[in-house]
């Protein structure tokens, strides 16, 4: 599987310089970067100076700013990390540099992952490539936003709800959020530390399962990564296919309730994809998870009581920026962090703490990891009857800048399918189904425990059925 | 009116362990400030901890010793607030599943010993150390991420004087597991005591916690003065406030540092960056098997030897110098000669060479090669010093030393005499003092014909020419 043709030898000579003047003239148009330099990448060099050679070699990527790459900023999108250079490469990015790719920009961001448009950032919104009046979803919108508009071949995001499948939804990608345990964690600066893995967007199925296979394996830095099983033989039986088309015995699932409350465009799109999983030979099953019912309140009040403790850190003492004119530490952490957080951190931070409240945790915070259990124990039975459960994304395509059409209420509702995987640390993947309406719809399909591999192969079924397309402006494979 | 106070300890054990307790940097005290430092002890962003189970074993090993029932399954909990020194404005620690729970310490009080009850041990880590200077404030950040144990008493202790006698009682016990060097002054022993005192029957009183003791003598001090400060107020009829109160030393007085009409909310859950600690059987045998006799146990054996309290001591201080005694024993050295010998001589050269360097060359049958000697008068006490210094400055087998000194050894009768005459007559005048009756005298004759003689002269045939001489 190479990935060389057509972007091999971007970052040399001639072609870097054409590469670097597209990058630029789209950067101007989309704001999905933070921090964008193709001439000066960071990249791995051998003991004599030369470019790592690798399953990836050649390939520039972008990187999420919560994602940490040495050298490079690392602001979360936030004013409170305004000016801070990371003195150090998380382990997935820096397995990725090993493999050969090569970093050329950080991309914009919710600030510290928290929001779905991309808009939530402190430093400007960025554009879905599709329609520049609306947003590429979030919060990893900065990297979807790049690789729908053919800047890089990939990205990284991290997926604490979402981040990372709902933006590739609304920009027509592949979007994998991998097991829990499966990529390291070190280097993401943590909004929920249970909930979370580095994802990755690719316009192709080969690229997504590539990079996963890159950067996936045990990290002895993060102590709740984990290799990969190896998958037992009983397992493989349904990966044959027969005549009857490339899915036959295997099994898919469908959520009763799945279509509530979702946009006409996306139902299309959720049958049309059904449809071609069913004409490739897939049986597909209604199944029942009464838990669903209970993902947005368990999650939000995990996640909640996470990022109080997650972003305590976050004063202005030995790192990022410090308001000045305090005259005590009490008041230099109030200024920083008043200044230096924006509404919806804020929010989400006073939310975390009350849960935590000793007297109140049984209320909250101990019912809500009950709460998890419960979900987690359905999902992964369901998952093990089953080859995959399908659900919608989100219930709406790209939203309009300003206007989510949802209330805010609404809106953390939408998350339900995208945060079961992370409740129950599930991988899950978000893949293209039709255009409707000129915009891209998607559809999600979460597997077992490690089931990576299942998930993609089905993918390429699916992308046999439909063509994922690319935004009509950015339709090359390469830019230069 | 007849009053009883209750006095609680924290005591906190910097684990000795090669690294921090969450990252790889040396756990280490007295360098450069912030050059053991890195991203995760920093608490930058995006940095995970990652346990050292080195240091965590260190903990089930005093928990162990402290007999306390060990945890299966120990976890990490946050304990949240924010401090200039703590990184990242929580502490990993334990709460709901520390690595020991109850068990019990008894320690050596007055004549006797008393047993305190313990509430818990748990593992967590340290935070860095804020120096003020003038108008700044400057951290530093090498301490920040060292492991430590905290032990958590019962209200049991009733003075000052216990809480001391306990700490003492319990650095040597820490002292002999290798966990810990406990220095209260470089803070790698430290407590914080809380005190109440209440009508007698009446149970506990309003506790005030005391800190900023670092000696054993300054927590004895705070804490008598505390009880004095209570029981005045108590007669007085006045409030006793729920309240932290800092020792000053130079004012030999507790002062209010701040009153807690509630207490603290430090929002305690699970380290969702660390696994659960299984601690399996066979880890947990594994503790059991390295457990090492009490420093109580073996002075409680050196007592029914015979030896005095003192001498027992400063043999049991250190465990080198007890497994060292052990050891002469088994090789038949009598048990009050190598005590004398060991406080006198052995005591000398770890104070001048240190304990490791001593136990490292001198092992037990050497040791008692030279104590057999000299409780036989083969030797006098030159020839076991030069023996000794052979083991510990040269490296050398003592045993060596002692066949080598016996085969140049001075026995031939007229050398002897004539050694024996010139001390005579250098030392006339305590030859005259012995005629006359003052006994010790003979030993500074004795002195001066054995330093003449190198020490190599037979002591026994060197004191009869010498009795000989004077004419006794
Ligand atoms: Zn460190």
């Amino acid at each position: 599987m190479s990935h060389l043709p057509p972007w091999g030898g971007i970052l040399v000579g001639a072609r870097l310089e054409a590469y670097s003047r597209v990058l630029e003239e789209r950067e101007r148009g989309l704001g999905a970067f933070l921090e964008l330099d193709p001439r000066n990448p960071v990249r791995a060099l051998d003991k004599d100076g030369k470019a790592a050679t690798g399953a990836l070699a050649g390939l520039p990527f972008a990187v999420k700013d919560n994602i940490a790459v040495e050298g490079m900023g690392l602001s979360c999108g936030s004013r409170i990390l305004d000016g801070f250079r990371s003195p150090y490469s998380a382990t997935c990015v820096r397995r990725l540099l090993e493999a050969g790719a090569a970093c050329i920009g950080k991309t914009n961001l919710d600030e510290f992952g928290m929001g779905s448009s991309s808009e939530n950032s402190a430093y400007k919104p960025s554009l879905n490539p599709w329609d520049r009046d609306r947003v590429p979803g979030g919060s990893s919108g900065g990297s979807a936003a790049a690789v729908a508009a053919g800047m890089v071949p990939f990205a990284l995001g991290t997926d604490t709800g979402g981040s990372v499948r709902q933006p590739a939804a609304f920009c027509g990608l592949y979007g994998l959020k991998p097991t829990y345990g499966a990529v390291s964690r070190f280097g993401l600066v943590a909004y929920a530390s249970s909930l979370e893995t580095a994802g990755v967007m690719a316009r192709t199925v080969d690229l997504a399962q590539a990079v996963f296979v890159a950067m996936a394996g045990r990290d002895p830095r993060d102590r709740t990564s984990v290799d990969a099983p190896g998958e037992e033989a009983a397992d493989r039986r349904a990966h044959t296919g027969g005549a009857a088309g490339p899915l036959a015995g295997s099994r898919i699932a469908v959520p009763s309730g799945s279509l509530l409350g979702l946009e006409p465009g996306v139902e299309r799109g959720f049958r049309n994809a059904i449809d071609a999983l069913r004409d490739a030979g897939a049986e597909v099953v209604d199944i029942e998870l009464p838990s669903l019912a209970h993902v947005v309140p368990a999650y939000y009040v995990i996640a909640t009581a996470e990022a109080s403790a997650n972003l305590a850190r976050f004063t202005g003492i030995s790192y990022g920026a410090r308001m000045a004119g305090a005259e005590s530490h009490e008041e230099l952490v109030l200024k920083t962090r008043s200044a230096g957080f924006g509404d919806e951190v804020k929010l989400r931070i006073l939310l975390g703490t009350y849960v935590l409240r000793s007297g109140f945790q049984y209320r909250y915070y101990h019912k809500a990891q009950k709460l998890r259990s419960l979900i987690a124990g359905e999902l992964a039975a369901a998952a093990l009857g089953v080859d995959a459960i399908a659900s919608p994304v989100f219930p709406t395509q790209a939203f309009r800048r300003g206007d989510p059409a949802m209330d805010p209420f609404m809106q953390k509702l939408a998350d339900r399918f995208t945060c079961a995987a992370n409740l129950a640390g599930l991988p899950a993947l978000a893949m293209p189904s039709t255009l409707e309406g000129g915009l891209p719809t998607g559809i999600q399909l979460m597997g077992r425990a490690f089931g990576e591999d299942r998930l993609f192969a089905i993918a390429r079924v699916l992308a046999d059925h439909i063509p994922p397309a690319a935004p009509p402006l950015y339709s090359e494979e390469c830019p230069a | 009116m007849k009053y009883q106070s209750f006095v609680g300890l924290e005591i906190h054990i910097h684990l000795r362990s090669r690294t921090k307790a969450f990252c790889s940097c040396p756990a280490h005290f007295g360098d450069e400030p912030n050059t053991n430092v890195c991203p995760v002890c920093m608490g930058y962003p995006g940095v995970l901890p990652a346990l050292n189970e080195e240091a965590l074993a260190m903990a089930y090993r005093t928990a162990h010793a402290l007999g306390c029932t060990l945890e299966r399954e120990s976890f990490f909990e946050r304990k949240s607030y924010f401090y200039p020194d703590m990184p990242k404005n929580y502490q990993i620690s334990q709460f709901a599943r520390p690595v020991g729970r109850g068990g019990a310490f008894e320690f050596e009080l007055g004549g006797g010993a008393k047993t305190l009850r313990l509430r818990e041990c748990h593992f967590e880590e340290d935070a860095g150390k804020m120096i003020h200077a003038g108008e700044k404030s400057l951290l530093d950040f090498n301490r920040a991420g060292c492991p430590l144990l905290e032990i958590v008493t019962e209200p049991e202790l009733s003075s000052g004087t216990e809480a001391e006698a306990m700490l003492r009682s319990l650095r040597r016990l820490v002292r002999h597991l290798g966990v810990c060097d406990g220095n209260m002054e470089e803070g790698s022993l430290r407590c914080d005591a809380n005190v109440s005192v209440n009508t007698e029957g009446a149970g506990l009183g309003t506790k005030v916690e005391v800190k900023n003791m670092n000696s054993f003598r300054f927590v004895r001090e705070a804490i008598e003065f505390e009880i004095e400060r209570q029981t005045k107020a108590l007669d007085e009829g006045e409030r006793i406030w729920q309240e932290t109160r800092l020792w000053n030393e130079n004012h030999g007085a507790t002062a209010t540092m701040r009153r807690k009409e509630s207490s603290h909310d430090y929002r305690f859950f699970p380290e969702p960056d660390l696994p659960a600690f299984a601690a399996s059987d066979e880890y947990l045998a594994g503790i059991a098997s390295a457990a090492i006799a009490s420093p109580l146990a073996r002075k409680r054996a050196l007592l029914a030897l015979g030896i005095p309290n003192e001498r027992a001591d400063s043999i049991v201080e250190e465990r080198g110098l007890a497994e060292l005694f052990d050891a002469a024993l088994a090789a038949g050295a009598e048990a009050a000669a190598t005590a004398t010998f060991m406080e006198s001589d052995i005591r000398a050269r770890v104070n001048r060479f240190g304990l490791s360097q001593v136990i490292e060359r001198l092992d037990g049958p050497g040791l008692a090669a030279i104590v057999q000697g000299l409780a036989a008068g083969e030797i006098g006490a030159g020839v076991a010093r030069a023996a000794l210094d052979a083991a510990v400055v040269e490296g050398k087998d003592p045993r060596k030393h002692l066949e080598e000194a016996s085969r140049s050894r001075i026995a031939d009768y007229p050398a002897i005499e004539a050694i024996a005459r010139s001390a005579v007559a250098a030392e006339r005048d305590s030859a005259d003092a012995f005629l006359a009756g003052n006994a010790k005298a003979l030993s500074r004759v004795m002195g001066a014909a054995m330093r003449a003689s190198k020490g190599m002269a037979d002591p026994r045939a060197l004191e009869a020419a010498i009795r000989k001489e004077i004419g006794s």
